[in-house]
């Protein structure tokens, strides 16, 4: 899979337009799912999308093969929509851990039973929806990167532009927050 | 980690890392074996792994029409520029460097001949000017030739 999207990659450089088209086909949805969990706006994920697209083809002269294709793109619809995020002063810069370097010990989640364990699953994909909103965009975007497009830690320090010491704190971090928020809301709404 | 289950909090980062398989083999085997005797880890590692399965049911979002096509008219109207060249190097400017001390020297060189060896003409030349007989001329007008011949 990576060998046949850097293949395409290579033919677009080179000038193949075709090549460009089954990138975008191939790509379209999972970068605009990225964008639209990141800003949680439809229309400006849609354009946005575009824009990373219309910037990956501008950009395709400085792609090297020797990185993988979908974490460059990936990058720069990150790039991208943090811009906007900026504009709309919408990014917590100071997130949930400022208080505790990423590398120490975390807290676990509270141990107690479970109280979103009587959720059907259309309650959890609700709740986890929620969760993933409130947490701050630095684990937003860990998150999706992980769980949704399934990265390694070498490659989401590449889109990141972190360490990938970093990604393993951060990232831990991330899903001990979204695990509490799942927790509290699903306390909540046992209670309603 | 390896302290008894009832006095250490689970290592959430490690934890982390072994659902995504990102540890090294050591570390990986050392955390199964404390997972086999440890509830408290064990159960903490169940919900990362309920957690990436709520993920993995996430609805997939889709943008709902072919944008590949919107791309390529806009390609189309605003071809991509061509790449940009890279820097030169300075050897790369070596020969241009050479070239243009060379000329400058030359030109200082071939002017400073003209200036050092010319000096003197110009000068004679100037000075006639200035003469109260012009060169080739034997006086200034009849009077001062009577006047020069009356004092002789």
């Amino acid at each position: 899979m990576e060998d046949e999207e850097n293949g395409l990659a290579s033919r677009a450089q080179a000038g193949d337009r075709q090549a460009f088209a089954q990138l975008v086909r191939r790509f379209q949805d999972r970068v605009f799912g990225f964008i639209l969990r990141m800003n949680n706006s439809r229309d400006e994920a849609m354009d946005l999308t575009q824009e990373t697209f219309m910037k990956a083809y501008q950009a395709l002269p400085t792609w090297r093969p020797d990185a993988r294709f979908s974490t460059w793109l990936f990058q720069i619809a990150r790039n991208a929509t943090l811009d906007i995020l900026r504009r709309r002063q919408l990014v917590e810069f100071v997130p949930l851990d400022a208080g505790q370097p990423e590398g120490e010990a975390l807290d676990p989640p509270d141990d107690a039973p479970l109280p979103e364990e009587h959720l059907s699953g259309r309650q959890r994909i609700a709740l986890l929806e929620q969760s993933l909103h409130e947490l701050p965009v630095e684990q937003r975007e860990i998150l999706l990167l992980r769980e949704l497009e399934n990265m390694s830690y070498a490659d989401i320090a590449v889109t990141l532009n972190i360490e990938a010491g970093t990604v393993k704190s951060r990232l831990a971090r991330a899903r001990t927050a979204v695990l509490a928020k799942f927790q509290h809301h699903a306390g909540e709404n046992r209670h309603d | 980690m390896t302290e008894p289950p009832s006095k250490h909090s689970p290592d959430m980062q490690q934890l982390s890392a072994y659902l995504d398989g990102e540890l090294d083999s050591s570390t990986r085997h050392n955390l199964a074996d404390h997972l086999d005797t440890c509830p408290l880890c064990a159960s903490q590692l169940a919900r990362l792994q309920t957690l990436t399965a709520d993920f993995g049911n996430l609805p997939q979002e889709t943008l709902g029409f072919d944008l590949a096509g919107v791309i390529e008219g806009r390609l189309a109207a605003a071809p991509r520029p061509p790449e940009k060249k890279r820097p030169a190097r300075w050897w790369g400017l070596l020969p241009v460097s050479i070239g243009a001390a060379a000329s400058i020297a030359v030109g200082v060189g071939m002017g400073s001949a003209l200036l050092g060896g010319a000096a003197a003409m110009p000068r004679v030349t100037a000075m006639s000017v200035f003469d109260t007989l012009p060169p080739g001329g034997l006086c200034l007008g009849p009077d001062s030739c009577y006047s020069n011949g009356a004092r002789k």
